[in-house]
Parts: C-alpha cells; sequence; structure tokens
C-alpha cells in the first residue's frame, strides 16, 4: 500500500477505495476506480484486500444495547432543565460524565456508582415511581435487592412495550442494563416467579429470560414444606 | 412497530420534520429521534469504549446538545450529518478525557487474538489490537466510512476536518489495519508486524 501511495496516479484511486466499497462515491469517481482496476493489477488486488479490511472492520458486535433505560434517564436529564432549555443548578449536578471521569479518584469512583445506581431507579415502573433506592458502594452486592429474573429484551423495544410486558408480568426493573443488556426484575405482586416467567417468555421482545436463586424467590413465593 | 419506525427514519424529509419539532421543544420527537439513533450510535461507539455507561452517556450527552441546539440547525446539512457531527465531538472529548483519567491501553495487554481470524469474534479482537493504536480522529474517521458508512465529503462535515484530511486519517488506520491483520492484508497469518 505504501508504495502505491508514492504514485499518484494509483494513490488517487487507493484513496477512493474505502469510499467505492462503502457504496457512497461518486458515479464519475466509482467510474474512475472501476476503469483503473480493471488495467491495473496492482491496485485489484489492493482493492481485494481493502475489502477484507472493510469486512473485518464491519463484523458486528455481539453485544445489543436496549435504549430503553438510556432514554428515561435523559428525560430526567431534560425534566431538570427549564422550559427554555438553559441548564439548572439541578441539571449540572446531573451532568455527563462528571462522575466518570472523576472515576480516577476512589473517593469520585464511589460517587460514580452510587450516581449510576441512582440513575437506574428512574427506570422503575408502577407503584415504585417516586420510591427512589439510595445505594452505596458498601451496600453493593451480586444481586439487585428483590431480584428474581434477569432477562433480556429486543434491542428496539419501545417504552410503551416494555412497560406492557412488565405490567402483564407483574414485575419491575430493579437495576440494569448490565453491558450485555441484562435487566434485573423484581416482583410486584405475590404472583408465582415461574408465572411471571412464562409470560416473558411468551413475547417475541423478550429474547432471555431466566429466574435466579431459589433464596431471592423465597420472599415471594409461599413456603416450602 | 420499531423497525417501521427506524425505516421511516431513513426519510430526511421525515428527520427534519422531527428536528423542527424539537427545536419546538416537543419531547416526544426527541425521544423518536433518540430511539432512531440509538443503536448505530451504540454500535459506533462502543469500539472506542467497553462500558456501557460510557456510551449511554455520550448518546445521551449528544441528544442534550440536540435538545439545546435544534433551533439552531442549518438545513444546508443532512440530519444525520448534524447528529453524528455533535455524537463525534462528544465522543472525542470524552474520549480523551478518559485517557486522562484512565492508563492508556497498551495493545500487548490485550487478549492475544487466535492465530486464525476466521470468526467474527477473533475478527474483532484482531480489529480491537488494531485500532489501539492509532488516534481517535483516525479510528472515528474509519469507524465513520465502514462502520457508518459515510460518505468522504459527509465525514469531512461531521468531523469539520478538509477531504485531504479525511483521507489522510483514513490512510493511516488502513495502513495501521495491514499490519495487524496480515492474514487479510496478504500477508502470513499469526504473527502481526508490529513496525510502524
Amino acid at each position: 500500500m505504501r508504495e502505491l501511495q508514492s504514485q499518484p496516479e494509483h494513490r488517487d484511486i487507493t484513496d477512493l477505495m474505502p469510499w467505492y466499497l462503502n457504496g457512497t462515491l461518486g458515479e464519475r469517481d466509482r467510474q474512475k476506480v472501476e476503469s483503473h482496476v480493471v488495467e491495473c493489477e496492482m491496485c485489484r488486488g489492493e482493492l481485494a484486500q481493502e475489502r477484507r479490511i472493510h469486512r473485518a472492520v464491519t463484523v458486528e458486535a455481539a453485544v445489543e444495547y436496549i435504549p430503553a433505560a438510556s432514554l428515561k434517564r435523559l428525560q430526567a436529564q431534560l425534566d431538570a432543565l427549564g422550559d427554555d432549555g438553559i441548564d439548572t443548578p439541578a441539571t449540572r449536578t446531573r451532568a455527563p460524565f462528571r462522575g466518570w471521569y472523576a472515576a480516577a479518584a476512589s473517593v469520585a469512583v464511589v460517587a460514580a456508582v452510587a450516581a449510576s445506581m441512582y440513575y437506574k431507579g428512574w427506570i422503575v415502573f408502577g407503584s415504585e415511581v417516586g420510591a427512589r433506592r439510595y445505594h452505596t458502594v458498601t451496600t453493593s452486592r451480586p444481586q439487585a435487592p428483590g431480584e428474581v429474573i434477569r432477562a433480556v429484551f429486543s434491542p428496539t423495544i419501545t417504552l410503551i412495550e416494555l412497560q406492557a410486558i412488565l405490567d402483564e408480568a407483574q414485575l419491575r426493573i430493579v437495576s440494569g442494563p448490565t453491558e450485555a443488556g441484562v435487566y434485573s426484575l423484581a416482583p410486584n405482586s405475590s404472583r408465582p416467579v415461574s408465572s411471571s416467567l412464562a409470560l416473558l417468555r411468551r413475547h417475541a421482545a423478550v429474547r432471555f429470560a431466566e429466574s435466579i436463586e431459589p433464596a431471592q424467590e423465597s420472599d415471594n413465593s409461599p413456603p416450602k414444606r | 412497530m420499531p423497525k417501521t419506525l427506524f425505516a421511516k427514519l431513513q426519510s430526511e424529509d421525515l428527520e427534519r420534520g422531527l428536528l423542527a419539532r424539537v427545536g419546538a421543544k416537543d419531547r416526544q420527537a426527541l425521544e423518536e429521534l433518540y430511539l432512531g439513533y440509538h443503536r448505530r450510535l451504540a454500535r459506533f461507539l462502543s469500539r472506542f469504549t467497553q462500558s456501557y455507561e460510557n456510551v449511554e452517556e455520550i448518546i445521551n450527552d449528544t441528544f442534550m446538545v440536540v435538545w439545546q441546539a435544534a433551533p439552531q440547525f442549518r438545513h444546508d446539512s443532512q440530519v444525520s450529518t448534524w447528529i453524528i457531527g455533535i455524537a463525534y465531538r462528544t465522543a472525542l472529548k470524552s474520549l480523551r478525557r478518559l485517557k486522562r483519567h484512565t492508563s492508556a491501553v497498551d495493545p500487548e495487554d490485550l487478549p492475544e487474538p487466535s492465530v486464525n481470524p476466521g470468526h467474527d469474534a477473533e475478527l474483532q479482537d484482531w480489529v480491537a489490537r488494531a485500532l489501539q493504536g492509532l488516534s481517535e480522529e483516525q479510528r472515528l474517521t474509519l469507524e465513520l466510512a465502514y462502520h457508518l458508512g459515510h460518505s468522504m465529503e459527509e465525514i469531512a462535515a461531521i468531523t469539520g476536518a478538509p477531504i485531504g484530511t479525511v483521507k489522510a486519517r483514513m490512510y493511516h488506520a488502513r495502513e495501521r489495519l495491514r499490519q495487524y491483520l496480515p492474514a487479510l492484508g496478504g500477508g502470513e497469518a499469526g504473527t502481526p508486524s508490529r513496525s510502524e
């Protein structure tokens, strides 16, 4: 590639190759590339290699992102803005990145994690709305309070659809999503976890749903003999 | 319904309509725009930070700017170019700040990829390793072209750089990938070149 770059007639063509491959070149440039590579073996080889690079870069990540929780958080930030869109002190305290960039300092790590978990509180639905929960690093534990089910939803699910599914299964989100898009769900009623789980699994928008340790279920299930 | 919504968002007219409503402080319009862009922005940004929270913060910060700056949107550019441009600047700022607060990742510290980068997950390891050695601008330019499929002119508009600079950044990124992806670049697999 370096060799080709030193020769202007080839460099012009190789410079255009990324956009030839992503299909955004104008007609004139596209024809320029095509007519050149027909004649030039070096550039033809170059284009073949570039095609392999293009494929490597465009491999999709396996992780799916779920916008519902992020949107909820954005809405909360907007709620703190005045109607004129002016940044208020309340908003500034929630300014993005503040906690994360201070994360180098251990004290700030505590604040950032606590703030993050606080934000997750905004994704609680139904009767839990307004009942904020506060967490600190010292209270962190592997499972969210009351968590009985872990679930992954379709990345394109809307807030309305998500809420309808959770209402039907009588569940609420207590934390998440994790980096893998996993939500922790807790019961909103005495409905057996197995019943809520079956309801979740009926929906195509629920990619994954599993109950977690029985110990967590004991609070919500009839005593076992 | 969500896919239909996303498909509709491809229409520049619809996006302009949504952005005009955002400019008039219509929260529903912002939500529609947000949901239409979230997936592609998340996938684009996840190549630069492994943290879901960082990706989420960059996206939300981008849409806070969109919310506040929508009335100033000039109709001489595409809505997508304008929004991705805001995301680009936000990402650039956040990546630089993150770098200052965390020790730089040495490519050597990344997991050793498989000898044969034939599978998607292994290819991703190779690419991640190769991209570590690039500047943020070079990496973002490569991703804008190959991952988001933007044209040269759009990337110039998004990044605020001349076309020649876009080409140069792309050249360095491609050259780097060639050195780290020998099996793809025509060399022998298994021993990525370290020479720069």
